[in-house]
């Protein structure tokens, strides 16, 4: 950063000598200091997580939830602002809903990463806006079936639709991480906030593109992986919170919902019991020390 | 042909003469529907001891011509309550819609809240009203079965103009003179419903679409029925009309080949 | 000059990433007096210490009823705590009106969140100058939540905000443990004690400065509720004398935990 203060960071949508948006950096160094969030893509389904760190003792024990529902079959989490995440998640709401709308069939989640990185990027462009301090992940499962319009009622001839491709696979998970800039790419295995880098880490290690990973340890995959990534700021209590979305056939049917108590409470004992095995390999990061506290992030 | 779409598809001019447009012409009133087009007919609802029972035969019309026959008429919402459709189909689609997008929007938080049939009844009625205030109506006639704040169950219509009525039982369209009368015998007020059985319910239903059947001549034997209780849905919409006897008909005027 | 370059409007990030415009607005909740809430498995309180600007003023408001179920105390600027409980009187109405249902908590509460926080990113707004707490109880039983000027909302078993609220929140954390068992009388005291923590040296607890807010489930659910009163004056001298100075005898939570 050594163009701080030469006045080329203190408006966004205004680039710098050398090309950059500094107002655009920063609201990543927003989310840099969240909790860390992060996705993983198995062969039968989506696995959401997020560290929260507790504030204060005062706040309502499992209450205050992080992961939002978009669509019946898309969740999201993101890392950095909450309220911008908040704002976000409306905003996506709005998009699956207008989807719907306009085409009578749930969005895809690629369609709903787009719209929502051009939703972001928007914000990057004008001095009269500030970008999004959240990175996004976003997940969920298109149906592998045929469903029926919205509205529909009853079944014209049996034919059914054409302009179909013999044995082609459509539908299945889906998963993308929208930044400030709104950047988008599909993940594997996603990570974002202040723990990003040993989750990553740990995504590269799980051989994710091979597809065999089952959602069923995905998600203590997943479990593991938050506390792993808790361990470099260990100092601080955190709740995890887990959501997942499954193929039709598998147990929430397309659709995003909170992982069961009793799943996750099995999870996180794992991922308790992993931790303990490997307290030794540690290693501290200094990098991303964190600003002072700040009310807006978890 | 020419290149004005409103000539596209439409008969020469030069072979039958100009077309007439007089409907197209934007002044004079502003006139939204004025009937239903493609219907559906009676949808008949009991309550008893812990639930409703409800039901529609799954025929849309367009006019006389029996125009669809596999028209599910009883939708479900949040897998507690069931909205049973008589009148327009395309008006039913769009609130189908409608009902969808508020299931979803109830879906956004896990937190236990839920809209229970007698919200979605309130819900409902607004719409109905709104639209007939702008002149603009929804040609439905709706049942609302499920369960009330204390779990009760729950049955109510509302319909195009706003207007809201509750009852133990409940007809829509022809059903309500052919089908209310022998459901009243059965259940005759809430306390008589409310010693109903889900058996007894069920029979007098399926007695009354039978009936139906027998009489409306825009009815069909393929219907749909659902039982609304705590427990949740069970919702068929392929059922079939049993033990039919039309030992009566010969003894109406009119049948068959009959003339006095 | 400035402070520093970063902190003149709400959509400039500084280097760290932070808004300094937002974290400037959450001192104005700290120049407000003291409020506090606590919620138990049957009841929600809020308590709030008014001001007077001079001898012969009156005191400010500070708590506000927004529908029957549900009120918030503020602490801040209170115009901006008039446009927020305007607009949930008006979403707390809508629900009630569209769907015959009092409108779950948690969904109002994100609805001024989500206001607050478009403010915090567009040119020409500011954000809004005002710390709230708002109690009440729904579906789902009683709520307690806290709304910043950050748009951020968070559900709390108990909170303290407003000038010197550090003393009030150390003494809520420290009997955290007893207020899901307490009955409304035994939350109010409580909440008073919490208040009584954070009162400047020369202050005390007294008739004309005490505000008090009562909502609570009589039963299961929604069916019978403790509307939300709000007790100000002589209606709160019940409680302002228990927890007055040398009637509770020892200083200190020992003490203060015996009676129940």
């Amino acid at each position: 950063m050594t163009s701080i203060g030469t006045g080329y960071d203190l408006t966004n949508s205004v680039f710098s000598p050398d090309g950059r948006n500094f107002q655009v950096e920063y609201a990543v160094k927003a989310v840099e200091n969240g909790g860390t969030s992060i996705g993983i893509r198995c062969k039968d389904g989506v696995v959401l997580a997020v560290e929260k760190v507790i504030s204060s003792k005062l706040l309502k024990p499992g209450a205050n939830k992080r992961i939002a529902t978009i669509d019946r079959h898309m969740g999201a989490v993101s890392s950095g602002l909450v309220p911008d995440g908040r704002h976000f998640v409306s905003r996506a709401r709005d998009e699956a809903a207008s989807w719907r709308k306009v085409y009578k069939t749930p969005i895809t989640t690629a369609d709903m990463a787009s719209r929502m990185g051009g939703y972001l990027q928007a914000y990057t462009l004008y001095s009269s806006v500030r970008p999004f301090g959240i990175t996004a992940i976003v997940g969920g499962w298109d149906s592998e079936l045929e469903l029926p319009v919205d509205g529909q009622v009853g079944n014209g001839p049996s034919i059914g639709s054409g302009g179909k491709v013999e044995g082609k696979k459509y539908g299945g998970p889906g998963l993308y991480m929208i930044e400030p800039s709104g950047l988008y790419w599909g993940y594997y295995g996603a990570a974002t906030g202040k723990g990003r880098q040993t989750a990553k880490a740990e995504l590269e290690k799980l051989d994710l593109a091979a597809g065999k990973l089952s959602l069923e340890d995905g998600v203590k995959e997943a479990a593991r992986i938050i506390y792993v990534a808790h361990a470099d700021n260990k100092d601080k209590e955190f709740e995890l919170e887990m959501t997942w979305i499954s193929s039709l056939d598998g147990p929430t049917k397309g659709r995003h919902e909170e992982v069961p108590k009793e799943i996750l409470e099995e999870a996180e004992r794992l991922a308790k019991k992993a931790l303990e095995g490997d307290d030794d390999e540690e290693e501290t990061k200094e990098d991303d020390k964190p600003a002072e506290e700040d009310k807006m992030e978890e | 042909m020419n290149h004005l779409p409103q000539a596209w598809g439409r008969p020469r001019d030069d072979v039958y003469g100009a077309y007439d447009g007089s409907y197209l012409q934007t002044h004079g009133p502003n006139q939204h529907t004025q009937q239903p087009i493609v219907t559906g007919t009676s949808v008949v609802a009991l309550k008893f001891s812990d639930g409703v029972v409800i039901a529609a035969d799954n025929l849309a019309s367009y006019g006389s011509l029996a125009r669809f026959t596999d028209v599910k008429r009883l939708r479900k919402f949040a897998d507690s309550s069931i909205v049973g459709f008589g009148g327009d189909v395309s008006d039913m689609q769009y609130l189908d819609r409608l009902l969808n997008s508020l299931d979803i929007e109830e879906a956004y938080s896990s937190s236990g809240h839920t809209l229970n049939a007698k919200n979605l009844h309130t819900y409902l009625s607004k719409v109905f009203y709104k639209r007939r205030s702008d002149f603009n109506p929804l040609w439905n006639q709706v049942l609302v079965a499920g369960l009330d704040d204390d779990k009760k169950p729950f049955l109510a219509s509302a319909d195009l103009l706003g207007t809201t009525f509750s009852a133990p039982s409940l007809a829509t369209g022809f059903g309500a003179h052919l089908a209310q009368p022998l459901l009243r015998k059965v259940a005759p007020d809430e306390i008589a419903a409310s010693k109903l059985s889900k058996e007894q319910a069920l029979a007098a239903v399926k007695e009354s679409m039978k009936v139906l059947f027998y009489r409306d001549a825009r009815s069909l034997d393929k219907y749909s029925i659902a039982i609304v209780t705590a427990e949740g849905i069970d919702l068929k919409e392929d059922e079939k009309l049993e033990n039919q006897s039309w030992a009566f008909a010969d003894q109406i005027r009119g049948y068959g080949t009959q003339v006095n | 000059m400035f402070r520093n370059n970063y902190d003149n409007d709400s959509v400039t990030f500084s280097p760290q990433g932070r808004i300094f415009q937002v974290e400037y607005a959450s001192e104005a909740v700290k120049q407000g007096s003291v409020v506090v809430g606590i919620v138990s498995k049957t009841h929600a309180v809020l308590v709030a210490l008014k001001r007077n600007a001079e001898e012969l003023s009156s005191y400010q408001k500070k708590i506000i009823a927004i529908d029957e179920h549900l009120g918030l105390s503020l602490a801040g600027l209170a115009s901006d705590a008039r446009v927020l409980s305007n607009f949930m009187k008006q979403q707390s109405l809508s629900s009630r009106l569209t769907y015959g249902r009092a409108i779950p908590l948690e969904r109002l509460v994100s609805s001024i969140g989500d206001r607050a926080q478009t403010n915090t990113q567009h040119y020409g707004k500011r954000p809004y100058g005002v710390g709230l707490l708002v109690a009440g109880v729904d579906e789902t039983g009683p709520h307690l939540f806290e709304f910043q000027p950050s748009g951020m909302t968070q559900e709390m078993v108990a909170c303290a905000i407003g000038a010197r609220s550090q003393m009030a929140r150390t003494y809520l954390e420290r009997n955290l443990e007893a207020f899901a068992d307490c009955g409304r009388e035994e939350l109010v005291k409580h909440g008073l004690r919490a208040l009584k923590e954070s009162l400047a040296q020369d202050k005390e607890l007294t008739v004309e400065n005490c505000s008090v807010g009562v909502v609570g489930v009589k039963g299961e659910g929604m069916k019978r509720i403790e509307a939300f009163k709000l007790y100000d004056g002589a209606e709160v001298r019940q409680w302002v004398d228990l927890v007055a100075d040398g009637t509770e005898g020892a200083e200190g939570t020992e003490g203060m935990e015996v009676d129940l």
